[in-house]
């Protein structure tokens, strides 16, 4: 009975030590040696409209050799604080595997030394939001090894505003009211019809 | 098949045997013969109809939130409306089916409801948000039309399993949503709508089923097994009532009162459990989205045996030990199913939580479908008014667990689960003090009083001026029949069944 108890409990312990060398990385743990901007037009953006030109580095203060484990870069929308308040589906947890702060993918392509930019159409299911942008550097476990954003490190700078679409559209609208007065019409029709059948006497 | 003895002329003759008030005294599940047999399966279709739009929302909330820019704030609030607008809804559908019948009244409350869900697709802000839940949760009124039809169409051998199979069919329907929502939803976004768009669509689904069920009800469905109330008035054969009396004594009668608190604690249960228990799934195991929606399901789903289950033992129970049997079964049952409620909010392990919450399934759904074995008994004239009592109490039974247990973060959800077993079992013990004057209660037998027959019981509810206009001889076949309710080793020993009442006329 020890001896299966000692079994299992060395089985849980091995899978969480597993766990973290296979993903469960932590974001305090990762290293700001990216640098990321973000430009886009004035105002508040429209989600299948408006691009946003994003562009990513190394930066350069930090010593040769920093990125030689960067395989992939990942570059992702993210929702800023305000954006998080009273909906725990968008928390921010410092264990990446539970993270739920980038939640839109903009590019993942492998990395390359030089800086790089992208101009990205915001996609149609992005909600609307106040966001900011983050680069991962990924090795080749997939694991994150280094990241950086276009905001500073409270999130409060360079945020930007996205509306997102309705989803409505005037054919849905039109046919949501057709049909509901189509059941109430056939209810009221079906009344007359009931007592006009009920005036007739007796079957 | 059985022709009534009562009454010289051709009687209709039926598929089914039946007895003196023409109601099945079997129940056969896979028959769709008129009249008995087409309703249960109009009236439970319906009635998962209406379940699967109410819950249509929760398993697209992902989206939704996303599209309307809900906080968790409003969702909770909008899953409070859901379940709110029955409270009252049931009450008054209990009514109109008292003196409109079941099939007008059902009918009219899924076609005036079908508009709110399709009116779903075009919502755009929490507020209208809130506001189609809340209206669409109206929809399940219907389970007092249900309950109502079943208790009009079959005799007490079967009535408690009719309700139960009826009603736990009905509510299948919240946990099937669960499983067809994100399908219809994956299939017209495969296609090619946007997310945001797709959704809308989908619930064109629920609310066209709605309406088509609310056809089939006008068409193929009849209030009685000799007709609708409209050509029954008119022929003399059913009285119509008035209103403001068969509320009164709906209302005065205290056993309703009861079953309404005692309701709120199996089905009210039931209700919020089909509203927290996917995220207590999803935040306590750190589960899959896709995952905890599936355990969630499997709580709805386990309708489909459990509660029509509660019905058949509620029947067996009073074959054998009369209306004694079915208060006895049901508070032990519901009590148990507190029991595993406080078990469940205990347990640390996803396989033990999933086990006891299958568990606390059978327990808290049966103990939903032995309480509707014992309604239709209540009283006669008010079936309805009762009937939408203890429905109504239901939901506010999940109206008021919710806001004190899983609003906000006062408790964690297992605390709150925990507290909710607790509050099972001290909301059951007021069974103890349902007493019928023929039959007798939990602690005390029949009343040896000579003016305690089931005739007396129910012919106090009319007065004697109505019941010189012979008003009240429905609910005297019904007396007559119920008084199997005595339970076997006393029902051999009472008077033949057969035989004219005195003149009390």
């Amino acid at each position: 009975m020890a001896a299966r108890l000692l079994v299992l409990s060395s089985i849980l312990t091995f899978s969480c030590f597993a766990e973290i060398c296979y993903g469960a990385v932590s974001f305090s743990s990762l290293e700001r040696t990216l640098v990321v901007t973000a430009s886009h037009r004035q105002g508040l953006l429209i989600a299948g409209e408006d691009k946003i030109t994003v562009a990513w580095g190394l930066n350069q203060s930090f010593p040769a050799g920093t990125d030689s484990t960067y395989r992939t870069i990942k570059v992702q929308l993210c929702y800023a604080p305000i954006s998080q308040v009273d909906r725990a589906w968008r928390k921010t947890e410092d264990h990446l595997s539970k993270d739920k702060t980038c939640l839109f993918k903009i590019v993942e392509k492998p990395y390359s030394n030089t800086n790089e930019t992208l101009e990205w159409t915001i996609e149609r299911d992005v909600p609307t939001a106040t966001f900011f942008v983050r680069a991962y550097a990924l090795d080749q476990h997939n694991n994150e090894v280094a990241y950086g954003q276009n905001t500073d490190a409270k999130k409060t700078s360079n945020l930007f505003d996205i509306q997102a679409i309705t989803g409505r559209h005037a054919s849905l609208d039109i046919a949501s009211v057709c049909f509901s007065a189509f059941s109430v019409v056939s209810l009221i029709g079906f009344f007359f019809a009931e007592k006009r059948k009920g005036g007739k006497g007796q079957q | 098949m059985e022709i009534s003895s009562n009454g010289a002329e051709t009687q209709p003759k039926f598929a089914l045997p039946v007895d003196s008030e023409h109601k099945a005294t079997e129940f056969r599940l896979f028959s769709v013969a008129a009249p008995h047999m087409r309703a249960f399966h109009l009236s439970w279709v319906s009635f998962f109809a209406c379940f699967v739009s109410t819950f249509a929302a929760p398993p697209l909330l992902p989206i939704i939130r996303d599209n309307l820019n809900l906080t968790a704030t409003d969702i909770g609030n909008a899953g409070i409306a859901s379940v709110s607008g029955a409270v009252f809804a049931r009450l008054a559908m209990g009514t109109a089916c008292d003196l409109f019948g079941p099939r007008l009244a059902s009918a009219s409350l899924i076609l005036l409801t079908a508009p709110v869900v399709f009116f779903t697709s075009i919502a755009s802000s929490p507020v209208s948000f809130l506001l189609v839940r809340f209206f669409t949760g109206f929809s399940l009124a219907t389970f007092v039309s249900t309950q109502f039809w079943m208790s009009s169409m079959f005799s007490a051998p079967v009535v408690g399993t009719a309700n139960g199979v009826a009603g736990g069919w009905g509510n299948l329907g919240g946990g099937a949503t669960q499983l067809i929502m994100p399908l219809v939803f994956g299939l017209i976004r495969d296609i090619g709508a946007v997310k945001f768009t797709a959704w809308r669509i989908a619930f064109f689904i629920p609310a066209l089923f709605q309406t088509l069920s609310a056809f089939a009800i006008l068409l193929f469905g009849q209030d009685l097994p000799d007709g609708n109330y409209k050509r029954l008035q008119k022929s003399g054969d059913k009285q119509k009532d008035k209103f403001s009396r068969v509320f009164y004594h709906g209302i005065t009668n205290y056993r309703g009162w009861i079953l309404a608190l005692t309701y709120g604690y199996c089905f009210g249960v039931e209700l919020t459990i089909d509203n927290i228990i996917a995220e207590y799934f999803y935040d306590r195991f750190n589960l899959k989205l896709h995952t905890a929606g599936i355990i969630a399901a499997s709580f709805g789903l386990a309708n489909i045996i459990s509660r029509p289950g509660g019905g058949m033992l509620s029947d067996a129970m009073g074959k054998r030990f009369g209306m004694r049997g079915r208060l006895w079964t049901l508070w032990t049952v519901q009590t148990l199913g507190g029991v595993f409620c406080i078990i469940l909010g205990q347990v640390g392990s996803l396989s033990a939580s999933v086990a006891v919450m299958i568990i606390f399934s059978f327990f808290v759904q049966a103990a939903c479908g032995l309480t509707f074995g014992v309604v239709p008994f209540v009283s006669r004239r008010s079936l309805g008014v009762i009937s939408g009592m203890t429905g109504g109490g239901g939901n506010v039974g999940a109206v008021v667990t919710q806001l004190i247990f899983f609003k906000g973060s006062r408790y964690s959800k297992e605390t709150g689960i925990t507290l909710m077993g607790i509050m099972i079992i001290c909301c059951s013990l007021p069974l103890f003090l349902i007493y019928f004057p023929q039959w007798g209660g939990m602690f005390c037998g029949p009343s040896s009083d000579k003016t305690a027959t089931e005739e007396d019981y129910y012919m106090s509810e009319w007065s004697s001026n109505e019941k010189d206009k012979g008003l009240h001889e429905a609910s005297l076949k019904f007396a007559d029949n119920s008084r199997r309710e005595r339970g076997r080793s006393v029902h051999s020993q009472t008077l033949p069944s057969n035989a004219t009442p005195p003149a009390n006329v």
